[in-house]
């Protein structure tokens, strides 16, 4: 197929072009309970084919470069894959941008995962992360309502004009599934996992942690007042707002100017009493999509910025080496152990119905489901309803994290953050 | 366009009588795709074809012994049909050990049709280079009206499928047609960035641009007002939703807890409500293809015909949404809310185009009605939560109401908080003219994206705000 759609585009007239053949298999179970609900398999492969196209200026500007994309598939005849591809080269005169160049090549041998994730067939995988996520499930008052798992495998060929001739395999066991308590009042909590490997120690573990607080859900009371209070995120909350650092250092925010940053600015402001962030961005595929090998790389360091990062064209506007775009975040800062952080008085805001940071705003927030109200003798009384609607960048100079890691898909650092004098809305 | 369906049709059809012969029940979905987006900001002119959901593929459904299963491809010829047979076949000996949901197959009563939806102005036949052009040109008049405006961004997407179902007594094709544009615009306060936002839709073509120009001056005065803005003192107050909001709400806060998947998972707090009073007799929603909007379709993903689906009346919760397989495990008629991201992923009970009926009230009298509380303007996000009925939406604008008067005054970002049937309960005027808003997609939980439209009238209620 490569060969063909090669062959295509140069029928076509088409110079400069880059091509990611991505092959995905996946064996899925849905479950109700404890029961099977649905068995789902999966096997793709589709060319997701970018066609750039140089257009001069007829005023005499300087040239621009155009580019759109189109996806084909091996089931589509010759001439299909003739007229897709004159279709997107005429498109793409009509999307030209400044002139930039593309990725510098990259020629490797396929870099293959290896481990029993990406060897053991799908099923079987399936099966052992089914197995231990079920495996804390054994208490009547808190289980585990419903479950999803994804095993899924993929395969990446990045090809381009230039040079580029690059392959990887990933594989990922990823899901959700829901903890249900029924008494003294009916509540759930919903959770999300997504591992790199066959992690059935992780996975039991994240289970029982979400049946424990699911526990205290349903215990816990609408007595949460409005007001200003000393907050404590973790897990996946903590990551959210680290997120908002990514986002303003991407080149895609700083070319068009909605970010002001630059590198070797205090990006957290000039007066730091709290921590001073020492962030990276964390590489969590060999290549990005446009074929550019990914590394890790300091983001920040004692709250000073240390990279823009970005795909090809908005770093090179910049002047920037382009970098990929990252999706992983880590944290190199460190506190106290979680249980000393969260020593009250705070409000430990465990979950959320939907925790969100605004990148363009700052702002932060979302409607508590469970969080423990913690007075000064460190008694800790579980409470829901209300919201949290913080301001990072008020809050940013006095950021508290803990000792206690915690790693996820995107984020790897401390378990624990405290934001302090954050609004919260009571019920 | 979509021919390469009908080159397949009697290849799929013997597909699903090979399967017949081996399973109970077998059915196929196959689905052919284009899609394409354009969008002009200070970032530069984006033209991308390469879609959003999974594109152009097939889904089989088969019944064995233990219950569902599902095999999703997207390389198919008449030569295939004995290996999938027997991928499918193997793979399922390779799940076993797990104790099945008892499921009875779902009805496959005889249906035939072919239909399609309107599409005025084909986005194809304008072509690229008159949409960039209109978007260029609406993006220029919008920097031009104040030199604090750092960006306006503009965006217009359109998608075309076909699909077909086939079973052993179903033969189902619809081609769906829907085009969205978007306008927002943006402004800083140091490093806030605050944004204003419009968004169009329209079932058809590329007739809903016209809409787009009309808009730049209203974001354009509300993105200068949003500089301006304070956080709002959290506690509960009267407010006016405008239909996008309203739509939020019949969305967000209410449909996601009466899609009936929830109620076999038992993660619904409205199956024990259904004959009961959840709202107002002000309001009456509903959720199908009775109207032209983004989500209108003439079968779902599972073979099920549509219609309208009155859920709650005058007050009183009727039923919920149902797509196949959970009508079959509940015993009740499915909705035609039986949805897909796309052929790669699992059906679920989704909503379509979801809205509350409109009132008798104009805009102008709710705002007089109120002493001290807000209009509430710009919903950015919101998150269901069908197990306890709590309310997480957020709105960019609300703007104080004070003896009966806009003041001008307006805080911003603003959380809806509290407990479902409060709110509908305390609806106490609902707007003459209803709105809908189809240019979002719908999640289930955090994936699962699917088109969706909702609205409603202008809608008083009481709110907790925070």
């Amino acid at each position: 197929m490569i060969d063909r759609i090669k062959q295509a585009l140069q029928d076509c007239g088409v110079d400069l072009w880059r091509i990611n053949d991505v092959t995905e298999e996946s064996a899925e179970l849905f479950f109700v309970k404890k029961q099977l609900d649905t068995r789902r398999f999966k096997d793709v492969r589709k060319f997701e084919v970018t066609v750039f196209r140089d257009v001069r200026d007829p005023a005499g500007g300087p040239p621009q470069r155009g580019f759109t994309s189109v996806v084909l598939l091996s089931s589509m005849p010759d001439g299909q894959l003739r007229q897709e591809l004159n279709a997107a080269y005429y498109a793409a005169q009509f999307a030209a941008n400044p002139y930039f160049d593309l990725p510098d090549p990259v020629q490797a041998p396929l870099k293959k995962k290896t481990g029993p994730l990406a060897q053991e067939p799908l099923a079987e995988s399936a099966k052992r992360m089914a197995r231990a996520l079920f495996a804390p499930d054994v208490h009547e008052d808190a289980f585990l309502n419903s479950a999803e798992i994804f095993i899924i495998r993929t395969q990446h060929h990045i090809l381009s004009s230039n040079g580029t001739n690059v392959s990887y395999t990933d594989a990922k066991a990823k899901g959700e599934f829901v903890v249900q308590c029924r008494e003294p009042e009916d509540v759930e909590i919903h959770n999300t996992f997504s591992y790199d490997g066959l992690e059935e120690e992780s996975l039991s573990k994240k289970a029982a942690e979400a049946l424990s607080f699911v526990r205290d859900r349903a215990r816990a009371q609408r007595i949460l007042k409005s007001g200003r209070y000393d907050v404590v995120l973790s897990g996946n909350a903590v990551s959210t707002v680290l997120g908002y650092y990514m986002d303003r250092s991407a080149a895609y925010m700083v070319y068009p100017k909605y970010s002001t940053w630059q590198v070797g600015e205090k990006v957290q402001g000039q007066e730091v009493s709290g921590a001073k962030l020492d962030l990276d961005l964390c590489a969590t595929a060999p290549y990005s999509v446009e074929g550019i090998p990914m590394e890790d790389r300091p983001l920040l360091r004692a709250g000073e910025l240390r990279a823009i990062h970005g795909p090809n064209r908005f770093c090179r506007y910049l002047g920037v080496a382009p970098t990929g775009g990252y999706e992983k975040i880590r944290c190199e800062n460190t506190g106290r152990p979680f249980e000393e952080l969260k020593a009250g008085p705070c409000l430990w805001a465990v979950t959320f119905s939907d925790f969100q940071m605004d990148s363009m705003s700052g702002h932060f927030g979302g409607e508590i489901r469970l969080a423990y109200l913690i007075d000064e003798a460190g008694k800790a009384t579980p409470v829901t309803g209300g919201s949290v609607n913080g301001s990072l960048l008020e809050a940013q100079g006095g950021l508290e994290f803990c000792s206690d890691r915690y790693e996820a898909e995107g984020y790897s650092g401390p378990y624990g953050m405290k934001i302090k004098n954050v609004s919260v809305a009571g019920v | 366009m979509f021919s390469s369906l009908d080159t397949v049709k009697p290849a799929l059809k013997k597909l699903v009588s090979a399967l017949s012969v081996q399973f109970p029940y077998a059915s196929v979905l196959a689905v052919e795709d284009a899609w394409r987006r354009w969008s002009v900001s200070r970032s530069g002119v984006s033209l991308s074809a390469s879609g959003f959901g999974g594109g152009t593929g097939f889904v089989v459904r088969v019944f064995d012994g233990t219950g569902c299963a599902e095999y999703s491809f997207n390389e198919f010829s008449q030569e295939d049909i004995s290996c999938i047979t027997a991928v499918l076949t193997q793979r399922l000996a390779a799940l076993e050990g797990f104790e099945p949901l008892p499921t009875p197959i779902p009805a496959d009563g005889p249906a035939q049709l072919k239909r399609a939806t309107p599409c005025r102005v084909d986005p194809g036949e304008l072509g690229d280079e008159a949409i960039l052009n209109k978007l260029k040109a609406i993006r220029e008049k919008a920097l031009a009206v104040d030199g604090r405006l750092l960006d306006a961004s503009l965006g217009m997407a359109y998608r075309s499928c076909r699909k077909i179902f086939l079973s052993p007594n179903r033969d189902l094709d619809q081609t769906l047609t829907w085009t969205t544009c978007s306008l927002s615009m943006l402004a800083a306060r140091g490093q806030e960035l605050k944004a204003a936002y419009r968004p169009f839709s329209a079932l058809g073509g590329a007739e809903v641009l016209d809409q787009v120009e009309a808009a730049v001056p209203e974001v354009a005065a509300q993105t200068l007002e949003l500089l301006d803005s304070q956080p709002i003192p959290p506690g509960e107050y009267e407010c006016v939703c405008d239909p996008d909001v309203t739509g939020m709400i019949v969305h967000e806060a209410f449909g996601h807890g009466v899609e009936m998947d929830m109620f076999v998972k038992d993660r619904a707090l409205g199956k024990s409500y259904v004959g009961e009073y959840v709202a107002s007799p002000l309001v009456t929603m509903h959720d199908g293809s009775a109207v032209e909007e983004a989500a209108t379709m003439f079968f779902d993903d599972e073979g099920v015909l549509t219609g309208d689906t009155v859920v709650i009346d005058k007050g009183v919760l009727k039923t919920g949404m149902c797509d196949a397989l959970s009508a079959a495990r509940l015993g009740v008629k499915p909705t035609g809310n039986g949805r897909r991201e796309s052929y790669e992923r699992k059906a679920y009970t989704r909503m379509t185009n979801t809205y509350f009926e409109p009132g008798t009230h104009s805009v102008e009298e709710m705002i007089a009605s109120i002493q001290y509380g807000f209009l509430l303007q710009q919903p950015s996000s919101g998150m269901e939560d069908p197990k306890n009925w709590g309310i997480q939406c957020m709105v960019d604008v609300a703007r104080e109401i004070k003896d009966g008067k806009l003041t001008g005054k307006i805080f911003s970002p603003i959380v809806l908080t509290g407990y479902v049937p409060d709110l509908l309960k305390s609806v106490s005027m609902m707007g003459r003219d209803m709105k809908l808003s189809g240019s979002g997609f719908c999640g289930k939980g955090y994936k699962e994206w699917v088109k969706v439209s909702d609205g409603g009238p202008y809608m008083k209620a009481k709110i907790r705000l925070g």
